[in-house]
């Protein structure tokens, strides 16, 4: 077997296997630890302050603004570019379409990927060096946080430099990559993806039946 | 009747000798591990495993930290202070636990030790940092879990061991009990005020706390005006009068058990349709959000805190006060556990409106507000002075932004701390209490 | 941070070495693309050649094909441009940058390391914030990315084809014209975030002429001053955002040849696009050598945010002593921790 029948073939099915049932057994085995009823009456409700949450904490507040420009800028920089890219990009959509799910959708222009790209390194190199320059991070941090980013950063470099579709083999290296992440992603604090709901709408139904607006 | 300044330094040094008061926990010394971590898997639920999982480590949380900001210290980053609860997670409860015990190593006495200044003495629990951070973590309450697991483990700091064991001992606070509110209250009836107490049944049971009886006293005469001048069925009860909760504190929750029934069942047995906890910091939440839980059931009877209770009183026309007017400039300083972890800000603004004062809030208001430093118990462990007198520092440049001439408060806690902080700094402005300003100026 | 300046040689001056060596040594193999001498054979259709190649006047032939240039069926000028970047650009590039390597290394034999004065003085300030460092690594990451791409793209078939055949260079020639296409619009936006966070700090002030007269202290007796930066460094500063810019735009008219561009255009952008690249990655070598090891001190300003206290004085000494009146912290180590009490974390245990 060739290395691009590897990659193409066992090696996608493999990661992509545990990619799903990683992301499930972590996601249900979280949730299956239950909360404890609260009997305390509440002031307003815990429902509409858990899915409150999750729109009014894409907008930090003015209070932490200042301190937190950064973080924030790059960030979104980062997470737009990544969503315009992953499922926007010509490329991908094709993939989509042909490896996965059957259908695809409109793609964006070959400028408008480009673009988007530049926007997530931008975002991306921003974010990696901040957490290795500012001293909370640089405590805070752990070594899945350097891995899971420098690990993307190459999924996407790889990605740009096959970007002429003219050779397999950089091709390859960029699904090889890519598939690699798909393996990791399970274990690491890349699972924020999928969490990050439920960790603002448990804090939104905390404060929410306690009626203050997070 | 005013403050007087011999017993606020009085408590100054009773405080300096608690750490010699406090005794031995009954934790083995080589159980204490297994003391956290039993407490630890009992209290991890769903709402903290996906919070612990979603951390990115962005360091937000740090930048919303008053003592983060104060001292630029990275290890008082919020989120750090989880890492001994994170490491049980991720090896005892994590559906990927045993990917995870390959590289986490195990918790150790040193581990809950170190742990033991940063959710106690550096963290007033007063919930700014889940305000920043992305994820939505609740820092706070997790902050709550591992001194729960230290406390059991025999590691609270002396000071406050040492309040909370009198509590959970005698049942009293700095010496505080029966004797010293019956006393209270036979001052306040030499000054002609009529004072129920020990009544057999009362629509409303009101709490005060040790802070009130031996120093703001002005405070507890006030809410007795206040009280009389609604002409409510109402009355104070020597069985159950202290709002302070010290196991709550500290973690310890035989303690904490201990204290918040002790109020919710003698109100149940006064038939009482509220509870007001007086101006007192955690008092509220320890009584309003948890005292159900403690309880098990749902309480037969209302919870207010005594701000929330005037602006309620106001609101509906039965509180009635003469304005003190619109040159009277005044800033609000939200007690963190009543404002962002209570829900309390309306009220206390209602009540100001109605004295008619000119209110100008501070820069960081309302649920963003800073800490005053000295919540959490802080003000009893010794080894958190710097800390408390880096948040009053910051307290004190946001009441001098507002230009306002005094900074009014519902919270013996700050009260003290902030009047610590001004007695330290030589700063002029008065700290006031804003059921003092009530009772002052009662139609 | 431990000082960065050996004694001995290092790891890094052996890079330097082997870049300058390989420079000047390619550009003998750069005269070999002249193809040997024609093989002369009459041409029956000389005449309609000549008038297609438009060899003896201007003039565009009409096609329906649309676009910019397509009535151009040879470009003869193609020809020219094609042997003067082969043939006088690259070769006159490996040689500039290889001298400026070697002039580097020779200032390195003879002055050495510049060391501190009075050695170091174990205190700490603050010289970079974190913003300050992550845009600079940024920006440097950039530079490095689209130096090393552009080097494989312009001497690349020199250097590299010759080792690794025609299949292996091809993939990295087209990674590395990916790689540089897109990370190039991104370097412009480095180098404007650059500018506007330091800028202020570059503004020239007519001590800086006294500093360039005196060589920075190399002429005549005593000390020179100088603020947060000096001569040489704004220099650089004003170099990198007059080059960077120059090379920023004349790649982003090479990059989006959609604005109707014709070749004349592009050939003059990319001899304009190399030459200040050129120019900007000598440079780089000078700043690069002179912030590791030719200046005891200097990397970890970038690196920590920190400098010792008598590199302060001796290379800065005006921007010194205003971090000392303004009274701020000079510290035992590289946290920002000396101005608060002594925090006693140590556990009480029962």
């Amino acid at each position: 077997m060739s290395i691009s029948e590897f990659v193409d073939g066992p090696f996608w099915y493999f990661s992509a296997g545990v990619f799903v049932i990683g992301v499930l057994w972590r996601l249900i085995g979280m949730l299956a630890l239950g909360t404890k009823t609260d009997y305390s009456v509440p002031r307003a409700s815990a429902a509409s302050g858990a899915i409150g949450i999750n729109i009014t904490r894409f907008f930090p507040r003015r209070d932490f603004w200042s301190r937190i420009k950064l973080q924030v800028v790059a960030g979104y920089l980062f997470h737009v570019g990544l969503f315009a890219l992953l499922f926007f990009a010509a490329p991908h959509v094709d993939f989509y379409r042909e490896r996965v799910l059957g259908f695809g959708w409109p793609a964006l222009p070959e400028w408008a990927f480009i673009v988007f790209s530049e926007i997530a390194f931008l975002g991306l190199m921003l974010l990696i060096l901040h957490r290795m320059m500012h001293p909370v991070t640089r405590l805070i941090s752990s070594r899945g946080d350097y891995i899971g980013s420098i690990l993307l950063f190459l999924v996407m470099l790889t990605g740009c430099l096959a970007l002429a579709r003219s050779h397999e083999s950089l091709r390859i290296l960029h699904f090889f990559l890519a598939e690699l992440l798909l393996l990791y992603f399970p274990f690491s604090a890349l699972m924020h993806t999928f969490t990050f709901p439920f960790s603002r709408g448990f804090m939104g139904a905390y404060y929410g039946r306690r009626g203050v607006k997070v | 009747m005013a403050i007087d300044m011999n017993v606020f330094r009085g408590f100054a040094e009773q405080i300096k000798m608690l750490p010699q008061m406090a005794k031995p926990t009954d934790c083995p010394e080589n159980q204490r591990v297994q003391h956290a971590k039993a407490v630890f898997a009992e209290k991890l639920d769903a709402s903290k495993a996906t919070q612990l999982e979603s951390c990115m480590h962005c360091g937000m949380c740090a930048e919303a930290c008053q003592f983060y900001i104060e001292t630029e210290d990275p290890s008082l980053t919020p989120i750090h202070k989880l890492d001994l609860l994170k490491r049980f997670y991720r090896r005892e409860k994590a559906p990927l636990r045993f990917f995870h015990r390959l590289f986490e190593p195990e918790i150790t006495e040193a581990d809950l030790e170190a742990t033991q200044f940063l959710v106690y003495e550096s963290c007033t629990e007063c919930g700014r940092c889940g305000l920043a951070c992305p994820m939505g973590i609740d820092i706070a309450s997790m902050v709550n879990v591992t001194r729960q697991g230290l406390a059991h483990a025999g590691l609270i700091p002396a000071g406050l061991r040492a309040v909370e064991q009198e509590q959970g001992g005698r049942g009293t606070v700095f010496g505080v009990g029966a004797e010293q509110l019956k006393q209270a209250v036979e001052e306040l009836r030499a000054k002609g005020h009529v004072v129920p107490i020990d009544k057999k049944k009362a629509d409303i049971l009101v709490l005060s706390s040790t802070i009130d009886i031996l120093l703001f006293k002005d405070a507890l005469e006030a809410t007795v005006k206040v009280m009389n001048h609604l002409g409510v069925d109402w009355t104070v009860h020597t069985c159950a009068f202290e709002g302070a909760n010290f196991g709550l504190l500290s973690g310890y929750e035989r303690v904490q058990r201990f204290a918040s029934e002790r109020i919710t069942s003698q109100a149940i047995a006064l038939e009482a349709k509220l509870v007001i906890v007086p101006e007192c910091g955690h008092a509220y939440p320890a009584l309003r959000w948890e005292g159900a839980n403690v309880h098990g059931s749902p309480l037969p009877f209302e919870v207010m805190a005594l701000s929330e209770f005037l602006g309620r009183e106001v609101a509906e026309g039965r509180l009635q006060v003469n304005p003190i007017g619109a040159d009277k400039h005044v800033t609000y300083h939200d007690p963190c556990k009543v404002g962002r972890h209570g829900g309390v800000f309306d009220e206390p603004r209602a009540v100001l409106e109605a004295l008619g004062v000119d209110l100008r809030e501070m820069p960081n208001n309302q649920a963003a507000n800073f800490c005053c430093g000295g919540g959490a118990g802080l003000f009893v462990m010794e080894k958190a002075e710097p800390m408390r007198n880096a948040a009053f520092d910051l307290k004190r440049r946001q009441v001098e932004a507002t230009g306002a001439d005094s900074v009014v408060t519902a919270c013996g806690s700050c009260r003290v701390n902030l009047m610590a902080g001004a007695g330290r700094t030589q700063w002029a402005t008065p700290i006031e209490s804003l059921v003092e300003l009530v009772g002052a100026n009662l139609k | 941070m431990s000082c960065f300046c050996p004694k001995s040689g290092s790891g890094s001056l052996a890079a330097v070495l082997v870049l300058g060596i390989l420079f000047t040594w390619f550009p003998a193999s750069a005269e070999e693309v002249n193809p040997a001498s024609p093989i002369m054979v009459p041409n029956p259709a000389a005449d309609l050649w000549r008038a297609v190649r438009q060899r003896d006047a201007p003039g565009v032939g009409q096609t329906q094909v649309g676009g910019v240039e397509t009535g151009v069926l040879i470009d003869s000028a193609g020809e020219d441009f094609r042997n003067f970047r082969r043939q006088d650009f690259i070769g006159n590039a490996a040689i500039f940058i290889g001298a400026f390597a070697a002039l580097i290394l020779v200032f390195y034999f003879t002055r050495g390391c510049i060391n501190i004065p009075g050695g170091r003085s174990g205190r700490k300030i603050k010289r970079f914030a974190d913003f300050d460092r992550t845009l600079h690594w940024f920006t440097a990451i950039l530079f490095i990315f689209q130096a090393l791409t552009g080097m494989i793209l312009l001497f690349g078939r020199f250097v590299v084809l010759p080792v690794l055949g025609p299949e292996a260079f091809g993939v990295i020639a087209s990674a590395c014209l990916e790689g540089h296409n897109l990370f190039g619009p991104l370097f412009l936006v480095a180098l404007f975030l650059l500018f506007i966070r330091f800028v202020a700090r570059n503004i020239p002030k007519r001590r800086d002429l006294t500093w360039l007269m005196r060589g920075g202290g190399a002429v005549g007796e005593g000390h020179v001053s100088s603020g947060f930066f000096n001569a040489g460094e704004k220099i650089w500063f004003w170099a990198i955002v007059v080059l960077g810019l120059t090379v920023s735009i004349s790649g982003l008219i090479l990059d989006f040849p959609i604005f109707a561009q014709g070749r004349e255009t592009m050939q003059l952008t990319l001899i304009v696009h190399g030459i200040t690249a050129v120019l900007l990655t000598a440079g780089s070598l000078a700043h690069i050598y002179i912030g590791t090891i030719g200046s005891e001190g200097s990397l970890e300003s970038m690196t920590t945010g920190y400098v010792d206290e008598n590199w302060a004085e001796a290379h800065h000494d005006l921007w010194h002593a205003e971090i000392m009146e303004r009274g701020e912290p000079v510290v035992e180590q590289e946290t920002e921790k000396s101005e608060t009490p002594p925090i006693d974390a140590s556990p009480d245990k029962a």
